[in-house]
């Protein structure tokens, strides 16, 4: 299927879910390697290995397929299929989160070293983050990493805008604790909050 | 201190305090953004968190992303596809409707169905054998001189998680130029893009984890650029 460039992304987009609709395979194709990259790169933020990356797109995709004559325009298509992003994501975190033992922010010593080079605060962000709650971290890497609103979270995640809020406000809670020289407390002191 | 507890304690600081990450990724509207704006003004405690959210904003911003290349995940997904629709049948395709049928009806188009493959199978197993008897191999291997893309010197497979940057980057050294691929293997077809000589760019491909195969098309001729 192709479509005329003058077309926003938004049209773009809802042109082709409504021809994958119809079965267009082509369609579907064009949909995959447009969403591809965006997601993959969101992934790659929670998982190393590109083989699960790889499989959470593709089961991504399946439900595209299956379900795309579903789809009431409610949203725009690309939250509705980055909604299904993150639920496929979150139950394969899930499921590896089963598997190796969950580790949350609290099973780990506070930060005892002082990050004063940027390096330093990347690596600590990282495994602060790496140490939140799936659903935590999922909500400030959608809203930091990916730019998306706060309705926009809401659709996606399937809940409450008051929800997004409260993740939102314990995971900057948490990370103010694990990195406590970003909230400039003395270094090697961590800022515990009470 | 206690006015500044009060003020913490209002409803509209918990209200705005809870905007701030909203206000790091510029997607509140223009009034509340401006709220924001007044508020953090005369708020000391919103004020650091907001610098706190841009710190955090910022490093996560900077921390690399790799990029993956799509087209061997998309034959998967392909794949898959072919295997669903193929278990079953039209209706897995999503403008068809449910086809209303009574239980016998599905097992007995069922039952045809399995016989037909197996016949299927049976007379395509005997074919091929009948043709490995009679004709050449009908394998490719990746370094098969057939239908060999124009310029083609070289074929390689890479890491199927090598990133297009990584990818880029190895070509450029190796001066290579893709002509052709992947392949459903993920076979590469490469081609020289200078006068560098096939057997250097060879050397230079292999040096890379991430090339798992590199072989030449053409016979070696002589020392100079065999293309």
């Amino acid at each position: 299927m192709t479509l005329p460039a003058k077309n926003s992304p938004k049209e773009r987009d809802s042109a082709l879910l409504g021809a994958v609709a119809s079965g267009d395979r082509r369609a579907l194709e064009e949909l995959y390697l447009s969403y591809h990259r965006r997601l993959a790169r969101f992934l790659s933020r929670f998982t190393p290995r590109y083989e699960n990356i790889e499989e959470i797109i593709n089961d991504t995709f399946m439900v595209v397929w299956q379900n795309a004559k579903n789809f009431r325009h409610a949203s725009q298509v690309s939250t509705w299929i980055i909604g299904i992003a993150y639920r496929t994501a979150l139950k394969s975190f899930r499921r590896q989160k089963n598997h190796n033992g969950e580790q949350n922010l609290e099973d780990y010593p506070v930060q005892t070293v002082d990050p004063t080079f940027d390096a330093e605060v990347h690596d600590w962000l990282k495994h602060g983050l790496s140490r939140l709650p799936i659903e935590q971290r999922l909500t400030l890497e959608l809203a930091y990493h990916m730019g998306h609103s706060l309705e926009e979270i809401a659709a996606i995640t399937e809940c409450p805008v008051g929800t997004v809020k409260a993740r939102m406000f314990h995971a900057r809670e948490k990370l103010r604790q694990y990195l406590p020289t970003l909230s400039g407390a003395p270094p090697g002191v961590p800022s515990r909050i009470e | 201190m206690s006015s500044k507890r009060q003020s913490e304690n209002s409803p509209e600081h918990h209200e705005i305090s809870s905007l701030i990450p909203w206000y790091v990724n510029d997607t509140l509207d223009d009034h509340e953004r401006q709220r924001v704006d007044v508020h953090v003004a005369a708020c000391a405690v919103c004020r650091e968190d907001l610098a706190v959210q841009n710190r955090i904003f910022e490093g996560m911003e900077a921390q690399p992303a790799l990029d993956y290349m799509p087209a061997a995940s998309l034959k998967r997904l392909q794949a898959r596809l072919d295997d669903a629709q193929a278990q079953s049948g039209p209706p897995l395709a999503p403008s068809s409707d449910p086809i209303r049928q009574t239980p016998w009806r599905g097992w007995m188009a069922a039952s045809i169905g399995a016989l037909a493959l197996a016949v299927g199978v049976l007379a395509a197993d005997r074919w091929v054998q009948f043709e490995a008897r009679m004709k050449q191999p009908t394998y490719r291997t990746v370094t098969s001189s057939t239908a060999r893309p124009q310029g083609e010197a070289i074929r390689a497979v890479f890491s199927p998680t090598i990133t297009l940057v990584e990818l880029q980057q190895i070509l450029d050294e190796a001066q290579l130029k893709i002509v052709s691929g992947p392949t459903e293997a993920g076979v590469y077809s490469l081609a020289s893009s200078s006068s560098l000589t096939v057997r250097s760019s060879l050397e230079l491909l292999r040096r890379h984890s991430s090339v798992r195969f590199a072989e030449r098309t053409l016979p070696e001729t002589d020392s100079g650029n065999s293309r």
